[in-house]
């Protein structure tokens, strides 16, 4: 391993030279994990021999906390997965309730969502770009440039829903009440000024070379091998697989929608940040779309939704691009008021247990880079 | 900065062919009527016992008219008198989807592990194992994954009070037939 110069003559061969593994624990309180996630990594000098996730810290019981409670009364804890995206998480949570209940939604409720989940989006790439940077070391610039953007986003979440980061905003059959007046002028205003945040951020991250040269051919992975390990999302995209749920298999409105996927060569580090700063343009083009095309009037909620929803029976597998990844709910019913089970199929759950995979045979300092870019948020790992 | 390759892609995605064909091929590749068709809200359904959990999904995954080589998700569900293991795949290849129903006993039911054919399953399997009590024959690390790792509870089962750490920590009796 050692490259011992010519010139120099070393105590001991080489071959004899016996390196004992260290093992480095990292987390579950560090900046760098993004949350409360711990990695313990065995390392031989700088190179990661083998690293152990561990998760579980902010574990709730979703799950179980969903089968005890009334169908709408467990939507407060969907938006808490991916609380960097919550709009999305009740989107999911909405349409498999829906599927169940047969419950039909109005054409302008399904516009809002669109325009709320990709906001969402818009808003979770920026906390990525931003905290990417850090983690590279482009230190708070990029941070302090996507904070920016995200508080107008989360102003705009405000006057909508009345909430910033968990609006619970969303009801099964619509969404809870009507756009405020100056809603579209507002969101074109908050879009104008979110393109130009970006184009600072590219400028800061694409055309800073030492970015680009520390993250490009970094943990690269095969299309074959991202499939195999459950990738989704920009991950998966980022090899080069153009698999986007709202095009193979789309719900809501996103089939009227004109957007492109982009997707990566290599399935490396810069890959993987490129995917996701290409995907707000196309976040963008669909919030614009949305405000053109979408009734100015009419309800946003289901009229003959009934009191307390009771649904028979059922059984369905919902699945929407999230932010992450694939995020996806399994759905039981099997009588009275509460779901008999729901399963959450969260993307940073399954992006992360590729982990291992990634960081064996890097260094320590791009150990943490492959997190990175990995883009997990740990509440929608934990559940 | 040279430019890197784009490295050829196993097929092209998107290529979608209709799903009520599926039915049809999966018939024609596992004869004997095995399998016991179904069908939930938005997928087809299959039920198979655990003991050919393996060899229908090495068929799923090989043939090429079917080629599911995507393990989306596993869920398990406890009926209470029964247990079982929904498992969703998917094929990027023609871009259906199947879900695949393992019914068990309840306890601690033995199914096979799907490690071996889909990497994707490691965490999956460990989580319905400590959540349910699931024995995957065959996981390479069959720890606790959300769970504390000593902590040998199934807090999914029906069976499971919801909040009660009086009876975690020892103060009070849990319900009957509930055992830590």
């Amino acid at each position: 391993m050692t490259h011992w110069p010519e010139t120099t003559t070393p105590v001991l061969p080489p071959d004899d030279l016996n390196t004992v593994d260290m093992t480095i624990n990292i987390g579950p309180q560090h900046p760098a994990t993004h949350g409360v996630f711990r990695m313990v990594l065995t390392v031989d000098g700088e190179l990661v021999v083998d690293c152990e996730p561990y998760i579980g810290y902010l574990h709730r019981g979703l799950e179980k906390l969903s089968e005890t409670a009334d169908y709408r009364q467990s939507m407060g804890w969907w938006d808490r997965t991916d609380y960097l995206a919550g709009m999305c998480c009740e989107m999911a949570y909405c349409m498999a309730v829906e599927k169940l209940g047969g419950l039909e939604v109005p054409e302008r409720a399904e516009y809002i969502r669109v325009i709320m989940a990709e906001l969402s989006r818009i808003n979770s790439h920026f906390m990525f770009l931003g905290a990417f940077g850090t983690d590279v070391g482009v230190l708070g610039t990029t941070f302090t440039y996507a904070w920016r953007e995200r508080e107008r986003i989360y102003d705009l979440f405000e006057e909508v829903a009345g909430d910033r980061m968990f609006p619970t905003y969303l009801r099964p059959g619509g969404v809870s009440m009507d756009l405020p007046e100056n809603f579209e002028q507002r969101c074109r205003w908050v879009l104008d000024s979110a393109r130009q945040g970006m184009e600072d951020l590219d400028g800061m991250m694409t055309g800073n070379e030492i970015f680009v040269e520390r993250c490009r051919d970094l943990g690269p992975i095969t299309p074959e091998r991202g499939i195999a390990l459950g990738l989704s999302g920009p991950m998966l995209r980022a090899t080069g697989l153009p698999w986007d749920i709202r095009k193979a298999e789309p719900y809501s409105i996103y089939d009227r929608l004109d957007f492109e996927v982009p997707v990566g060569r290599q399935g490396d580090v810069f890959d993987r940040y490129f995917v996701r700063l290409a995907e707000m343009y196309q976040s963008m083009r669909i919030v614009e779309q949305c405000l053109d095309q979408m009734p100015k009037s009419g309800l946003v909620l289901n009229p003959n939704l009934p009191k307390t929803l009771r649904i028979e029976s059922g059984e369905c597998y919902i699945r929407t691009e999230g932010t992450k990844g694939e995020y996806s709910v399994y759905a039981l019913a099997k009588g009275g008021n509460k779901p008999y089970r729901m399963k959450l199929r969260s993307p940073s759950f399954c992006n992360l247990s590729g982990l291992r995979e990634m960081v064996v045979g890097t260094y320590v300092a791009d150990a943490i880079v492959i997190l990175g870019s990995l883009d997990i948020v740990l509440g929608e790992v934990d559940k | 900065m040279t430019e890197a390759q784009a490295r050829p892609l196993p097929y092209p995605v998107g290529s979608q062919s209709p799903q009520e064909g599926l039915k049809d091929l999966l018939a024609k590749a596992v004869p004997g009527g095995l399998l016991t068709f179904g069908a939930t809200a938005t997928d087809l359904d299959v039920t198979v016992p655990p003991a050919d959990l393996l060899t229908l999904v090495t068929t799923l995954r090989d043939r090429p008219e079917l080629a599911f080589d995507l393990l989306r998700n596993i869920a398990g569900v406890d009926y209470e008198t029964d247990m079982a293991l929904k498992y969703h795949l998917y094929s990027l290849k023609h871009g259906h989807a199947l879900q695949v129903t393992v019914p068990t006993t309840s306890g601690h039911p033995h199914v096979p592990s799907l490690t071996s054919l889909y990497p994707a399953a490691n965490w999956h399997e460990r989580e319905a194992s400590e959540m349910f009590g699931f024995v995957f024959d065959g996981h390479p690390n069959p720890k606790n994954l959300l769970l504390e790792e000593d902590l040998h509870i199934h807090p999914l089962l029906k069976a499971h009070p919801l909040a009660k750490v009086e009876i975690l920590q020892g103060i009070e009796e849990g319900p009957p037939g509930f055992k830590f």
